[in-house]
């Protein structure tokens, strides 16, 4: 910026701090008319503002919407819009701290399943449009040498996601989107664990037995499959610790989860 | 630069529409008579998935161009680099024909307001916007298109029209014009004026493009919604517009409200007609009244306090 534009600097931050915050310098530099007087102009900006940015979330989070209800979603647009300005070329990215808001404002800290929905339709939109890859097929894992099975890695296709949830959200976000009968929401005692993936243009979702979510965040992490069968112990036989990582990685090449395949052992090394 | 020739121009693609993805299927499906689609930029600056399996498809069988609105080319910050990588990755990826913005700002401080806010009609703003869309063009290799945006304030500081302004900096930085018919009523409508006075100031070896698309009547004031049929009026404007700038690239917006693709169709069958008249037989007031008497739409007023409701 130069020093001749200074003045469309201080016009352009006024503008926003009236959009945000209805401070009122800006009404020095607006005209009206006898119909329309400069309030009512200004007015237009400032609701239009909120309501594009609460539209964005309506889209993203209609389980959120229908669990609060229209006018609770509406009161925690406002709040959001408020806390986490927009910061992005693009306006799909403005409900990316809705989940942690829900979980730190005070107004709904005893819903905490609301939080937890908001973080679930998140990751269903980022599952939505992440990128495209190739997925693994059993006939390259089956050019993998036994010898070198212990030190496979594997990369997951980018639309891969890992959730752990305390409450149904995944059962309260299908009776919403199918427009079922309401079901009640229901706390269980342990987090389950659930995993959300797109295959071709579909998003998929599904839970988890607790050795298979430990695996797949290993996994993700770049852990290899000896390392995963030796974890695996802490709930499956040490002699059935291979076989039960191996049906995962079965279940997961169904699924389409996987991308890739790397097999490293001293000097030999193959990638697919 | 001056005397921009039609040569400089791309050429004209005839009548379009813009792609929503309620229509995504049935375009692939029925393949209609759509000369060419305009693309959302921002709904395409993803990763992977189902906009871009659809947008690529439908581009590998239409012309398409690429319209934005994040670009912020009147924003006092420095442009977005990374928007604009990813703009230029997209536009050569889909081949798109050209690409437009909006004359206006989006947002300031790191702050995307998601609006097209108005930018006052001074000499400081055009030496500042004509430099960015110079940097633009000189980074993307081609000239852009900017378009008029509707607008609901005036500012005091403004020193000359909105339509010396558009000219102005459309001479100065050698870009083209999208030129929004609807845009231009709806804002004479809220600014008072008369709006053949802007499109008979525009200078017509700019424009490129038009825009048509409907708005909400409050009443004293109208708001570009984009969310209803083109009404009789921007029709009208339409009719004036294509005698004054002749062939143009010609297309129909809907954002809201989004009807089946065959209404649409219509509407554009509609755009064809007329301009097929007024090229034929120059504008002729009473033959565009009877034309637009033939469309069945009816002007709704919405109550004022539901655009207040806050």
């Amino acid at each position: 910026m130069t020093q001749e534009n200074q003045s469309l600097k201080d016009l352009q931050q006024q503008m926003l701090a009236w959009l945000q915050v209805y401070d009122t310098a800006i009404k020095s530099s607006v005209t009206g008319t006898e119909k329309v007087p400069a309030d009512i102009r200004l007015d237009i900006y400032a609701n239009a503002y909120r309501y594009r940015l609460i539209e964005a979330l309506e889209e993203t989070f209609p389980a959120v919407n229908t669990l609060l209800g229209d006018e609770g979603f509406f009161e925690l647009g406002l709040r959001y819009v408020d806390a986490h300005p927009s910061q992005h070329f693009s306006i799909r990215y403005f409900g990316q701290h809705l989940s942690h808001f829900l979980a730190s404002d005070e107004h709904y800290l005893e819903q905490p399943v609301l939080s937890e929905m908001a973080h679930f339709e998140w990751l269903l939109r980022e599952a939505f449009d992440a990128a495209g890859k190739q997925r693994l097929t059993l006939e390259a894992l089956q050019h993998i040498a036994a010898e070198n099975w212990p030190v496979m890695q594997f990369s997951f296709h980018p639309s891969v996601y890992r959730i752990d949830l305390r409450f149904n959200v995944p059962q309260l976000w299908q009776a919403i989107e199918l427009q079922q009968e309401p079901i009640d929401i229901v706390a269980q005692e342990y987090p389950q664990g659930w995993f959300i993936w797109r295959r071709e243009l579909k998003t998929y979702y599904r839970s988890m037995d607790v050795d298979e979510a430990w695996a797949m965040d290993a996994m993700l992490k770049g852990e290899n499959f000896g390392f995963i069968c030796s974890g695996i112990c802490e709930w499956v036989d040490e002699q059935n610790a291979a076989m039960r990582v191996a049906g995962f990685i079965q279940n997961w090449l169904n699924e389409g989860v996987l991308s890739s395949i790397k097999a490293e052992s001293g000097k030999n090394s193959l990638i697919t | 630069m001056t005397n921009i020739t039609e040569q400089k121009k791309y050429s004209h693609l005839g009548f379009g529409l813009g792609l929503r993805k309620e229509h995504y299927q049935d375009v692939l499906d029925s393949q209609p008579a759509v000369d060419w689609f305009e693309v959302l930029t921002e709904n395409y600056l993803i990763d992977g998935g189902k906009p871009l399996y659809f947008l690529n498809r439908i581009a590998e069988r239409y012309p398409v161009v690429m319209h934005g609105v994040s670009m912020n080319i009147g924003n006092t910050e420095p442009l977005n680099k990374d928007y604009l990588n990813r703009l230029k990755k997209l536009k050569n990826s889909i081949n798109a024909h050209w690409l437009s913005d909006h004359l206006c700002w989006t947002g300031t401080n790191g702050t995307n307001a998601h609006d097209l806010l108005p930018m006052p009609y001074t000499q400081e703003s055009i030496d500042h916007v004509v430099q960015r869309i110079e940097q633009v063009q000189d980074f993307l290799g081609c000239r852009m298109l900017i378009e008029n945006v509707s607008s609901y304030i005036s500012y005091i500081q403004s020193e000359m029209t909105e339509w010396e302004f558009l000219n102005e900096i459309a001479q100065r930085s050698d870009c083209l014009l999208l030129l929004d018919i609807n845009n231009i009523y709806v804002s004479a409508i809220n600014h008072e004026y008369d709006p053949l006075d802007y499109l008979q100031a525009i200078n017509p070896q700019r424009v490129q493009q038009f825009h048509l698309a409907g708005h909400s009547d409050y009443g004293d004031y109208i708001i570009d919604t984009h969310d209803e049929p083109v009404c009789k009026a921007v029709w009208e404007l339409y009719a004036q517009a294509v005698a004054r700038f002749g062939e143009t690239t010609f297309m129909i917006e809907r954002d809201a409200n989004i009807p089946p693709l065959t209404e649409l169709l219509d509407e554009l069958s509609f755009a064809r007609s007329i301009a097929g008249v007024v090229q034929q037989q120059g504008y002729h007031k009473d033959t565009i009244q009877a034309m637009l008497d033939t469309i069945p739409v009816q002007k709704v007023i919405h109550a004022e306090q539901e655009q207040m409701a806050l």
